[in-house]
């Protein structure tokens, strides 16, 4: 081969290379960066007569995070979120362990198949389904009443909005906690059950640490897809509280208030970038060291 | 060889095609669902179920005509579609009476011709001269129907003499499952007229705006969700909620057709009117088959389309419209009060100075409202 | 391990209790679509088809069917071909600013749908292209491209890279590498891609509902309906997106779980 060929080669090489980062980084920066970056801006304009007018000014932060309502809000949008994610973690995990490790493999992968199936049933129409499911005159009490309790209020309570989470979230963190637990050396439980380990400690102290990134992934995703759901809380919660997400959607239904709800939605991605890296980086963290 | 480069050039030249083609395609792929539709489709924004068969089935089919509706629910919602869309997106806007002069100050709407319209023929002179829809002599909205809000109860929790005022949703037997329309501008309204405020329930001073955030306060407790449309609906007919701030016959009216024990009543310290009026939406390309379409809803038929809607219910405005709801469902007429002679006849209520029309706040900014109802829902 | 089958059962009875409640839902919402009550209770009235002959007749539920279905197929396609390319540019090069590059692709997910929805609304109003069919096409891809690159990505670890490098010892420029190298043995991954994103945007609500102004897509329907009139329309619709989605889903995992490797040949 020529030299001259080699140069050409390694040139075309080049514009062949770069040339497959293109379409991603075009496209996300029109679509995805662009909007985010518009919409921090945003948070800076004014509204007069229910028109956005440019400017940067503070006035809409100091508006938001000066409100003792946003701060509920937020706490209320956190602590449900959270109180979603460890429930969901610890009612998925029994049913993971018992799909890695109780299952066949055939039968776990039709699990993980039928765990797919909600994926791709409309979400809205399961929460209508719950919605009928949950009422006060609705089947559950109706069987809650057979057994002689209730009825209970179920719907416009926080109950309400995590039933909602957990039909979210449920599939996918069992789907995620299945995976990382069947990725585990198996050799490592059984020499634990030989040195003599009850089956408590083997869970807490080789299966637990041994699957720890993946429980956490599942756990972060769980927290933000309840963190950023709004259709949950609205319609199984009553939004009594309203969340964060509702609280966007109020925010620019009400009088065109685009900058305040703005506001609100950097504060959402603050707080999701920095429980997302302080989790990912505690998922990992132990595993460099070892 | 001359052979083979022409041969090349076809291929070429096809490949440019090919290329030009699928250009054009996507190009043109957002108005694909316009070029498979042979008729002429007319944009609307609206209250939820304007746009649904029952009402414009049958001019669609006279006209060759299809609805494409956009649903809101409150003007303030109404006017963040219309701001967020490209002008001229929407062809017919239904507003509340209220929103009209916010349209109109922003430029959202066309001017119409007060002679197409039946204005001789209105039951209630207010209506020829509705505040807000005029600018000098030039007509900006036609008002197409109206309805009343006051109490809405469940009649096996709160009684009829109860339901008489306000009061009862502090009744203690229904604590939780008071609940309230989404929306700060009906609630509140109601909220002013149990605080006694009368007329002036829009136009509070800084003291009276005070005491009705206290009072609607102290409902809180009471209160177990708020809700749009379809949950108002829901939550009454399940029994969720026995009393609903905020809404009035038009929710109720529904459910009351559907065997649910559910009521509305213009209490005694007075009710709330909506308003609906249709607007030519700035910048339509079919003004005159909308047009069509707002001197169709003003007639008889319209008019009777309107009263029986499948959503919600709607009072007549004009005469011949009462008349001709009178002959054909006489049963909805009377249900309604629009019989005439009736004590909860609509027009006798107005004409009682029991019933106010739905407005913005005049000292407070509609923001100042909006901030406080969402204080509230967090409270 | 523990050998006990009572625990065994243990396991299985609390997996179909996990499964129960996940698929509770799902089932309610196909019993309530032949239910003729308006607002279900119970007891349930009586047998009816009438809300899928509702949803059959009403032109609404087409035109959105319509418009799910363009911008399912224009989304697949756009997101699979960026996919296919993010996937091939970090299964082949190492460059400056990589990492970058993989989280600008694999961030969307991460991000809260009601999030994007405002950032893009605001985003395609300010440049005064709202509300059109193709802005939702937009907004949908930019939602599923981490899946289509995560899909095509594990195809691509099970290639032999020995097999790209030998094709161009042979001669082959890189262009005729990848087309007839790696595109044939993406193929299977593809085609799953082009699946799953089709029924991703299909199933859309959050940011369709924001961006697509009067040309909605089915589950903004739903939406209209479930915050509108609610009635049983919406689990008669909500059966056949299911139906639809699911007929993708199937067709993208038994191109999947395939095996083609094996069979595969170079040419």
């Amino acid at each position: 081969m020529s030299k001259s060929h080699e140069w050409q080669r390694l040139c075309g090489g080049k514009a062949f290379e770069v040339a497959w980062r293109i379409p991603l980084i075009a496209w996300q920066a029109v679509f995805f960066i662009g909007p985010l970056l518009f919409m921090i801006i945003i948070s800076f304009f004014l509204v007069k007569n229910y028109r956005m007018i440019e400017a940067f000014e503070f006035v809409n932060w100091f508006k938001m995070l000066q409100r003792a309502t946003f701060w509920d809000s937020f706490g209320y949008t956190l602590l449900l979120a959270s109180l979603s994610t460890v429930l969901v973690s610890i009612i998925a995990f029994p049913a993971s362990y018992g799909l890695a490790f109780r299952v066949s493999s055939e039968g776990r992968r039709w699990a993980i198949f039928l765990l797919i199936v909600p994926f791709f049933t409309s979400y809205l129409v399961r929460i209508f389904s719950w919605y009928v499911v949950l009422a006060e005159a609705g089947p559950l009490n109706a069987v809650f009443g057979f057994i002689g309790l209730g009825p209970y209020t179920m719907l416009n309570t926080a109950f309400g909005s995590v039933v909602g989470y957990m039909t979210l979230t449920l599939p996918l963190v069992i789907i995620l906690q299945t995976i990382s637990l069947s990725n585990i050396d198996r050799r490592c439980i059984e020499a634990a059950y030989n040195l003599g380990c009850g089956v408590v400690r083997v869970i807490l102290e080789v299966i637990v640490p041994m699957a720890r990134t993946g429980l956490i992934v599942a756990a972060l995703f769980c927290f933000i897809l309840s963190f950023g759901d709004f259709v949950s809380p609205y319609y199984l919660g009553g939004s009594k509280p309203p969340t964060l997400p509702i609280l966007i959607i109020d925010t620019t239904k009400s009088g065109q208030q685009w900058p305040r709800a703005a506001v609100i939605a950097v504060m959402m991605m603050l707080t999701l970038f920095s429980i997302a890296f302080s989790a990912i980086w505690y998922a990992y963290r132990k595993r460099v060291a070892s | 060889m001359s052979k083979l480069r022409e041969k090349t050039n076809v291929g070429k030249v096809s490949r440019r095609q090919v290329l030009k083609y699928s250009g054009a395609a996507t190009l043109s792929m957002p108005f694909i669902g316009r070029a498979w539709a042979s008729t002429t489709e007319i944009n609307m924004l609206a209250w939820y179920g304007h746009g649904e068969k029952d009402i414009v089935g049958a001019f669609e089919q006279a006209n060759n005509v299809k609805f494409k509706p956009k649903y809101y629910a409150g003007g303030d919602n109404m006017l963040a579609l219309i701001a967020q869309s490209p002008p001229g997106t929407y062809d017919v806007i239904l507003s509340d009476a209220e929103f009209v002069q916010q349209l109109n100050a922003a430029g959202y709407i066309e001017p119409l011709d007060s002679n197409d319209y039946p204005f001789d023929d209105m039951l209630h002179e207010d209506f020829t001269k509705f505040p807000g829809h005029w600018s000098g002599n030039t007509l900006y909205s036609m008002m197409v129907r109206f309805g009343h809000l006051g109490v809405s109860y469940n009649r096996k929790h709160i009684s009829d003499e109860e339901a008489k005022s306000y009061k009862c949703f502090w009744k203690p037997s229904v604590k939780g499952k008071v609940g309230h329309f989404d929306w700060h501008l009906p609630s509140l309204g109601m909220i002013s007229l149990y605080n006694g405020n009368g007329a002036k329930l829009w136009d509070l001073n800084d003291g009276a705006w005070k005491a009705v955030q206290k009072t609607t306060m102290s409902l809180r407790p009471q209160v177990g969700g708020f809700f749009d449309y379809g949950g108002t609906f829901n939550s009454l007919k399940n029994g969720e909620m026995v009393a609903m701030c905020g809404i009035g016959d038009w929710i109720t009216g529904v459910l009351e057709k559907d065997g649910a024990p559910v009521a509305s009543v213009v209490p005694k310290e007075g009710g709330i009117q909506w308003t609906e009026s249709y607007c030519i939406g700035k910048g339509s390309s079919k003004a005159d088959i909308v047009k069509k379409f707002i001197k169709y809803m003003l007639s008889p038929e319209g008019q009777v389309k309107s009263a029986q809607m499948a959503a919600y219910p709607g009072f007549c405005i004009t005469k011949a419209g009462r008349a001709k709801l009178n002959a054909v469902d006489a049963k909805e007429a009377a249900r309604t009060g629009q019989t005439g002679g009736t004590a909860n006849d609509p027009i006798t209520l107005i004409k009682e100075g029991r019933i106010h029309y739905r407005n913005i706040p005049v000292q407070q900014d509609l923001g100042d409202w909006n901030d406080f109802w969402s204080e509230y829902k967090n409270a | 391990m523990d050998p006990r089958p009572i625990t065994k059962w243990m396991f299985y009875g609390y997996i179909a209790i996990v499964f129960s409640f996940i698929f509770l839902p799902i089932i309610a919402s196909v019993v309530f679509s032949f239910n003729s009550q308006r607002f279900p209770t119970v007891p349930l009235g009586t047998f009816s088809t009438v809300w899928y002959e509702t949803i059959l007749t009403d032109s609404d539920v087409w035109d959105a069917a319509k418009t799910s279905i363009i911008v399912a197929l224009c989304t697949s396609v756009i997101a699979t071909f960026i996919g296919f390319c993010t996937a091939y540019a970090d299964y082949r090069y190492r460059f400056f600013g990589k990492s970058g590059f993989l989280a600008l692709a694999l961030l969307p997910p991460t991000i809260p749908l009601i999030i994007m929805a405002l950032a893009m609304l605001a985003w395609f109003a300010r440049m005064g292209i709202s509300g059109q069919v193709w802005s939702v096409i937009a907004a949908h891809t930019v939602l599923t491209i981490p899946f289509a690159m995560a899909i095509i990505r594990l195809r691509l670890n099970d290639i032999d890279p020995q097999l790209e490098a030998a094709a161009w010892n042979l001669g082959a420029t890189e262009w005729v590498a990848v087309r007839n190298i790696i595109l044939p043995f993406s193929k299977p991954a593809i085609i799953a891609s082009l699946c799953l994103t089709a029924a991703v945007s299909f199933d859309e609500f959050a940011v369709a509902w924001f961006v697509a102004g009067l040309n909605k897509t089915i589950p903004v329907l739903i939406m209209e309906i479930v915050t509108g009139n609610i009635d049983p329309q919406v689990n008669a619709i909500g059966s056949f997106v299911f139906l639809t989605s699911m007929t993708l889903v199937v067709l993208a995992q038994l191109l999947l779980m395939k095996r083609l490797g094996r069979k595969w040949r170079g040419r």
